[in-house]
């Protein structure tokens, strides 16, 4: 049986309400993005640097990095528990499951590490 | 799955592209080689596809085209809407 006792939040009403939340905060940051470098062709090492020294870019880009995780998370719990299950994998697959969102979970925090490091250390 | 993965792909060239002005230049340069470009294509066309379907999912949260009927028209407009955003986005990037 798959229970939901690594979901994100314990509820499934609240994860499917975070997993809206950080949709809308991703989609802003990926179209202001993509609109951004569109609007300015050519555009050089000056102007980048500029755009992320921002405090509000930064602001904007770690508050994605967050609905990054949680958005992740809920998307990857969702398809291990769809997926990897005893039907599909046999008895073995709590520990497949398990062994497979642990790994998610660790990516997500090393990208999370990560972006905070490139947002603050260039 | 992708998507995940390209999260990984995307930080470095974010990092990279940030860390000097030569590595700005390294990036760019990359960019112009048609495989960057094709791979770059790829998953920025995964990214916008799952975006083009989100929106559709906030939608129907809302209420609308939740009848088999809207179901049907509202997955031919993803399908669609996609298609024009994903080949916009290619010949942007060519």
């Amino acid at each position: 049986m798959v229970t939901n006792v690594t979901n994100f939040s314990r509820s499934g009403l609240y994860d499917w309400m975070a997993q809206r939340v950080s949709a809308v905060v991703l989609a802003a940051y990926v179209l202001f993005l993509l609109g951004y470098i569109v609007l300015n062709p050519g555009m050089g090492y000056a102007q980048w640097h500029g755009l992320f020294s921002n405090n509000a870019m930064r602001i904007f880009s770690l508050l994605t990095l967050v609905a990054l995780g949680v958005h992740a998370w809920v998307g990857m719990w969702t398809i291990s528990t769809d997926y990897l299950t005893p039907t599909a994998l046999g008895k073995w697959a709590t520990v497949v499951r398990f062994l497979f969102q642990a790994t998610c979970g660790i990516a997500m925090f090393v990208f999370f590490v990560w972006g905070v490091q490139i947002l603050w250390g260039f | 799955m992708i998507l995940f993965l390209g999260i990984a792909v995307l930080l470095f060239g974010l990092d990279k592209s940030l860390s000097s002005e030569e590595g700005f230049a390294q990036v760019k340069e990359c960019l112009t080689s048609p495989l960057a470009k094709f791979v770059i294509w790829g998953l920025l066309s995964a990214l916008l596809y799952h975006l083009v379907a989100g929106v559709r999912h906030l939608i129907m949260d809302a209420g609308v085209g939740e009848t088999l009927e809207g179901g049907k028209l509202g997955s031919k407009i993803v399908l669609v809407v996609s298609a024009i955003v994903i080949v916009l986005l290619g010949v942007w990037i060519w």
